[in-house]
C-alpha cells in the first residue's frame, strides 16, 4: 500500500510517497530515490521520531486548518494543500491580503473598529485595531475600497487569519 | 515568619515565588483573572481566588480586590512580583492599612524615588554620581534653559520628571532645537503623566545598562549582589541579561556597589531593589533610577552568587530578619546569562504570537534553569505581556555560558505560538555579542535577523513527518473498515491511539473542552 501526498511549502510544491507494503517504510520525496526510514510515534500525539541511515530527527505535527504545521528543530513549516485558492493560514494578513477581504495578522482582541459599513477608505488606512500582549496592532487596508461587511466585533477575540472586514476594492 | 503569603501576580514570577514559599513552609494564595483559570500558578497554590475578568485593570491592578482576597484567605503578607502593582505606593499603603505586610519597600521610599527630579536630588546629596544635567528649567525661562544646555553640551535629552517607558523623552542635537523639544516633552508629559515638569540631561551614548541588585533590611544593613549587564534591548525592553558584565572590573564593581548601597540608604529603602546605571565607554557610570521591586532578571545574580534565593531573602527581611552575610565577598563566581523567551514572531517584525501550546519539550541538564508559565495545553491569554519564560544558564566563564545557552535554546521546543528563540540563537553567535561590545542602542542599530535558509535540511524531515501524519489522519478517518493486518508496528500503535481518542490534533480548535480559558 503506497500513499502519495502533495504539499505546498512556502510557494513550492512537494510530493511525498510513503510505501509500507514491504513492512518497512519507504519514502520518496519529489520523485527522487526511495529511501527507508524507521518512524515511531509515542504517547504524545503528533510527535514523530524518524531515523534515516542511523541519523535521528524529530518533528511535531499538528493540523492547522487544511494544512499541517510541522516543527523541526525550531523551524515551523506549514504544509498546505497544493493549488488551494487564496492564502494559507500563517500568511501575514493585513497589508498582504488579497483584494476583497482584510484579515487579522495576529490573534488578539479587537479594541477599535475605525470604519462603518458602506464607508470608503484609502489604501493603508487603519480599519481595525487588534490588541495582543499589551501591544496595539493596526490592521491596515492594502488598497482603497468601500466596506461591505464588518465581521470583527468590538471586544471579541480574533484568531490569526480571521477575516475582520470585507470590502469592495475601489476602481483603478 | 509568615504563615500564608498572597502573590499578587501571574505567570512565571508567581510560580517562582510559590516555589520559595513552599520550601520555607509558607502557604501560598494565588489570585487569578478569569483568563488565567487554567494557569499553573492557580493549580500550584494552596488557596486560589478569582479576582475578575481578563483585562489587568479589572483584576491584577484592582487594589481593593487583592486586599479583599488577602483578608478572606487570612494572608499575612503580599508579594507583588514585578510589574502590575509592585511599584505602586497606594497599594503599599492599602496593605499597611489592612495590617498585611507588603514584601517590598515602604511607600515613602517608592515616592521619593518615583519622581526623576527628586531622585536626582536625593542621589546628588548621597554622593551617587548622576548624569550631568539641569533640574531647574522651565519653558517660561528659556534664557536659563539655553545657558544650562550650553553648560551640559549637545547632544542632550529633555526628560519628564514623571516619565516612564520612554515617553516624554526628546533628543536634542543643537541649541536651535531646544525650545521645540522642551515644548513637545512637557506637553507629552502633561498628557501622559499629568505633570509637565521637565529637566535636561547629558546624552550618554553609546552607553551600557548596568544595574546593581541590593537587599536592605530594617536594621540598617544593605547588601549588594554585584552587577547585571542588560544592554541588549529593543524599544527599551530588555531581551538578554548577564552577570557579571564584561565591562566591570573588580575595582569598578566595588564603586558601583558602594554607590548602590548609598542610594538605598539615602531614602530609607528596604527589601529587594535594583539600582540602574548608565556606563560610558570609559567606565564612568551615572545613576539612572531605582527599580523598587524584584526584577525579571534576578536569577542571573542568584546563580553567580552561590545560588542565593533572593525571594527567600525578600521574605526574611520583610519579616524583620537581618540580611545574612552583609560582608560576603563581592565578586561573582562563573557567568550567568538569561534569554527572555517571548511569544513573538522573529521573522515577522516580532509581532506578538499566541495560541494553544500543543507540544512542549523543556531544556535541562547541567547549569540550565527555565522559569516558565508554559505547559502543554496552555492557551496563552491575550491580555498580558509576551514573556513566556526565562531561560537561564550558568557556566564557569562567559564563552561556555554562551555555548550552553545555544544548546538549551535548541533543546527547548515550543509548538503553537511562535517564540523568539531563533533571534536568541542568532544573537549568541553575533561577533559583537561574543566580544561583549554591546550598548543599549546596539541591537536596533546593528542587528538584523538572518533570513531563513532556502535549502534547509529540516524541510526533508518536515515532509517525511507530514507524509506519515497525513497517512495516519486518513487511516483514522477510515478507522474500523479494515483489519489492520500487514501494517507496520508504528502505524498500528498510532491507530490504537486514534481509537482511544488520541490523534493528530487540529491547532487551537483541537483539545479544548469547555471554554473557560478564553
Amino acid at each position: 500500500m503506497a500513499t502519495r501526498q502533495r504539499f505546498q511549502v512556502g510557494g513550492a510544491n512537494h510530493s511525498v510517497q510513503v510505501d509500507e507494503s514491504s513492512g518497512q517504510i519507504l519514502v520518496r520525496i519529489d520523485d527522487g530515490e526511495a529511501f527507508e526510514v524507521d518512524a515511531t510515534t509515542s504517547g504524545v500525539p503528533g510527535l514523530f521520531s524518524i531515523i534515516r541511515d542511523g541519523v535521528p530527527t524529530q518533528a511535531y505535527v499538528t493540523r492547522e486548518g487544511k494544512a499541517l504545521r510541522v516543527v523541526v528543530d525550531g523551524r515551523v513549516f506549514i504544509l498546505g494543500p497544493v493549488g488551494a485558492a487564496g492564502r494559507q493560514r500563517g500568511a501575514a494578513g493585513g497589508l498582504s491580503d488579497p483584494p476583497g477581504s482584510l484579515s487579522a495578522p495576529l490573534a488578539g482582541v479587537v479594541v477599535d473598529i475605525r470604519v462603518k459599513e458602506g464607508e470608503a477608505f484609502e489604501a493603508r488606512q487603519t480599519l481595525v485595531v487588534v490588541e495582543a500582549m499589551k501591544m496595539q496592532n493596526e490592521v491596515q487596508a492594502p488598497m482603497a475600497g468601500t466596506v461591505k461587511r464588518i465581521s470583527a466585533v468590538l471586544g471579541a477575540r480574533v484568531e490569526k487569519g480571521d477575516v475582520v472586514v470585507e470590502y469592495e476594492p475601489a476602481e483603478e | 515568619m509568615f504563615k500564608r503569603v498572597l502573590i499578587a501576580n501571574r505567570g512565571e514570577i508567581a510560580l517562582r515565588v510559590q516555589r520559595t514559599c513552599r520550601e520555607m513552609g509558607i502557604e501560598t494564595v494565588a489570585v487569578y483573572s478569569e483568563a488565567d483559570r487554567n494557569a499553573l500558578h492557580v493549580r500550584n497554590a494552596d488557596h486560589a481566588i478569582c479576582i475578575g475578568p481578563g483585562p489587568s485593570a479589572e483584576s491584577y491592578l484592582a487594589i481593593e480586590k487583592i486586599i479583599q482576597a488577602a483578608r478572606e484567605t487570612g494572608a499575612d503578607a503580599i508579594h507583588p512580583g514585578y510589574g502590575f502593582l509592585s511599584e505602586n505606593p497606594e497599594f503599599v499603603e492599602a496593605c499597611d492599612a489592612a495590617g498585611i505586610t507588603f514584601v517590598g519597600p515602604p511607600a515613602a521610599a517608592m515616592r521619593a524615588l518615583g519622581g526623576k527630579i527628586s531622585g536626582r536630588r536625593l542621589m546628588e546629596e548621597a554622593g551617587v554620581p548622576i548624569v550631568p544635567g539641569a533640574n531647574d528649567i522651565a519653558l517660561d525661562d528659556m534664557d536659563t534653559a539655553r545657558r544650562e544646555a550650553e553648560r551640559i553640551g549637545f547632544p542632550l535629552l529633555v526628560k519628564a520628571s514623571s516619565g516612564g517607558g520612554g515617553r516624554g523623552i526628546r533628543l536634542v542635537q543643537t541649541a536651535a532645537d531646544l525650545e521645540n523639544a522642551m515644548r513637545a516633552s512637557a506637553s507629552e508629559a502633561a498628557t501622559s503623566f499629568k505633570d509637565a515638569t521637565i529637566f535636561l540631561e547629558k546624552y550618554v551614548s553609546p552607553a551600557r545598562h548596568i544595574e546593581v541588585q541590593i537587599i536592605a533590611d530594617s536594621h540598617g544593613n544593605v547588601r549588594a549582589f554585584g552587577e547585571r549587564e542588560c544592554s541588549v534591548q529593543r524599544r527599551n525592553q530588555k531581551l538578554v541579561e548577564e552577570a557579571p558584565s564584561v565591562a566591570v572590573t573588580p575595582e569598578v564593581r566595588g564603586r558601583l556597589c558602594d554607590a548602590a548601597i548609598a542610594a538605598a540608604k539615602s531614602c530609607g529603602y528596604r527589601n529587594a531593589g535594583t539600582v540602574e546605571f548608565l556606563m560610558d565607554r570609559d567606565g564612568n557610570f551615572y545613576f539612572l533610577e531605582v527599580n523598587a521591586r524584584l526584577q525579571v532578571e534576578h536569577p542571573v545574580s542568584e546563580l553567580v552568587y552561590g545560588g542565593v534565593d533572593l525571594v527567600a531573602m525578600q521574605l526574611r527581611v520583610a519579616a524583620g530578619e537581618p540580611v545574612p552575610d552583609p560582608d560576603a565577598p563581592l565578586n561573582p563566581v562563573g557567568w550567568a546569562i538569561e534569554c527572555r523567551i517571548n511569544g513573538e514572531d522573529p521573522f515577522n517584525n516580532f509581532i506578538p504570537s499566541l495560541g494553544l501550546v500543543d507540544f512542549l519539550q523543556l531544556p535541562g541538564g547541567p547549569g540550565v534553569r527555565f522559569d516558565t508559565m508554559l505547559f502543554e495545553g496552555l492557551d496563552i491569554p491575550v491580555f498580558y505581556d509576551s514573556l513566556l519564560g526565562k531561560l537561564i544558564v550558568w557556566a564557569e566563564d562567559r564563552e561556555r555560558a554562551i555555548e550552553r545557552m545555544k544548546r538549551a535554546l535548541r533543546d527547548l521546543i515550543v509548538s503553537g505560538p511562535m517564540t523568539n528563540q531563533a533571534f536568541h540563537l542568532a544573537l549568541m553567535d553575533h561577533p559583537d555579542f561574543r566580544s561583549g561590545d554591546i550598548y543599549t542602542s546596539w541591537l536596533e542599530a546593528n542587528f538584523t535577523m538572518p533570513d531563513l535558509p532556502e535549502e534547509d535540511p529540516r524541510l526533508e524531515t518536515a515532509l517525511i513527518a507530514g507524509g506519515l501524519a497525513a497517512g495516519i489522519i486518513a487511516g483514522a478517518a477510515a478507522e474500523g473498515t479494515a483489519r489492520p493486518t500487514g501494517l507496520t508496528r508504528w502505524v498500528r500503535s498510532a491507530r490504537t491511539m486514534a481509537r482511544r481518542g488520541i490523534r493528530v490534533e487540529g491547532g487551537t480548535s483541537g483539545w479544548r473542552r469547555g471554554s473557560a480559558s478564553r
